[in-house]
């Protein structure tokens, strides 16, 4: 397939760590130029001074910002010096990796007397999902999401799946699906495709965080079919393929990336493999 | 243009801390008048400081001052009186 990221702008939201950073270092690979946000303290930002050379060691250009891509001043500010890197060319492909939200139950239990509070399901919704809508509307304004550029948005199982104080990153999940549908649609007459990738469990930082972790990331792996979890460069090799589609034909879709993780049933597969 | 991470200032170029200066850092961080961030109005519960705003605080505090913050003196942030004090505290410390 021919290589439509050579010499174009790539833009990762969320680009210093998990999925994000593998998807920017796996762009750089294929000579794209990469813009990345991400909203880090000290020691991150040390971190993501560190990817930038890496990925410029590619022979490509890199510019990461440290903005919190989720609020309107950022996401205003950011527009305009992405459209001065590109030269006002369309990015080829935007990802959407946003991960922080409120990972508190719905209803106080016995080990948690806290539960989740308004500010917190909407902070969690607002960033997860809805600065989707509002990315893409400002970079469809600023001509860089326009004919040829593929859109992705990292979703999760979470969206038919429940698991203890993930339910506002569940129904942010469930909105992005449902947003990247209505874009899909929206941005059909611009030649823009945008699809949601559903990794499988996959172990970033990101998923560190989540109570209760251990248990769901040992059963996963037991129960996926190819034996092991999802790798944020399974995820950066989805978006490498996808964005290289000639067409935006692909789009409007929830695609997994989880080995069949999510179809598997329980852990069927994984007895199979023990024994072959 | 928005600050980049390989242009964040450097140690030399910091400001002197100001508790006015701070006062009117924290407002624009939190879009609020900077009337409203009184010595002693709370950050969490008379401001509506969420988790996603306080990582914003320590961002731009990190940015503004030759400063590294912990989680753990996050939580310990909040007023305005708290912020001072810590960030005076560190920069003695550095001096």
């Amino acid at each position: 397939m021919r290589n439509r990221l050579r010499d174009r702008w790539c833009l990762v939201l969320g680009a210093s760590s998990g999925m994000g950073r593998a998807t920017a270092l796996a762009l750089a690979e294929q000579g794209a130029h990469v813009a990345g946000v991400h909203f880090d303290r000290a020691d991150g930002v040390q971190a993501a001074r560190e990817l930038e050379c890496t990925l410029r060691s590619q022979g490509v250009r890199a510019h990461l910002f440290n903005v919190n891509a989720a609020s309107d001043r950022g996401r205003t500010r950011l527009v305009p010096a992405l459209a001065e890197l590109t030269g006002g060319r369309p990015l080829r492909t935007v990802l959407h990796s946003l991960a922080f939200g409120s990972l508190v139950p719905f209803l106080p239990t016995d080990d948690t007397k806290q539960a989740l509070t308004r500010a917190q399901l909407e902070m969690t919704l607002d960033v997860m999902a809805h600065s989707l809508v509002y990315w893409t509307q400002d970079l469809l304004a600023a001509g860089l999401v326009a004919e040829g550029t593929r859109i992705f948005a990292m979703t999760s199982a979470g969206t038919s799946q429940v698991l203890p104080s993930y339910g506002a990153v569940s129904a942010a999940k469930a909105a992005l699906e449902s947003h990247v549908r209505q874009l899909a649609c929206e941005l059909a007459p611009h030649g823009a495709s945008v699809n949601a990738l559903r990794a499988g469990v996959t172990v970033t930082p990101s998923l560190l965080r989540i109570p209760g972790h251990e248990e769901f990331v040992g059963d996963s792996a037991a129960g996926n079919p190819h034996g092991r979890l999802t790798i944020p460069e399974d995820v950066a090799e989805a978006v490498v393929l996808l964005s290289n589609a000639p067409s935006s034909w692909l789009t409007g879709n929830t695609i997994g990336v989880d080995g069949a993780e999510l179809v598997a049933a329980g852990a069927t597969w994984s007895r199979r493999e023990a024994t072959r | 243009m928005a600050e980049e991470t390989r242009t964040a200032p450097d140690r030399a170029s910091h400001a002197a801390l100001d508790r006015e200066r701070l006062r009117g850092l924290l407002a624009e961080i939190l879009d609020v008048d900077v009337a409203q961030i009184s010595d002693q109005a709370h950050f969490v519960d008379d401001l509506g400081v969420d988790s996603l705003m306080a990582l914003e605080i320590t961002v731009r505090l990190e940015a503004e001052f030759p400063v590294k913050l912990a989680e753990e003196e996050l939580t310990q942030l909040a007023t305005l009186d708290d912020t001072y004090a810590l960030l005076d505290a560190k920069l003695r410390a550095a001096s």
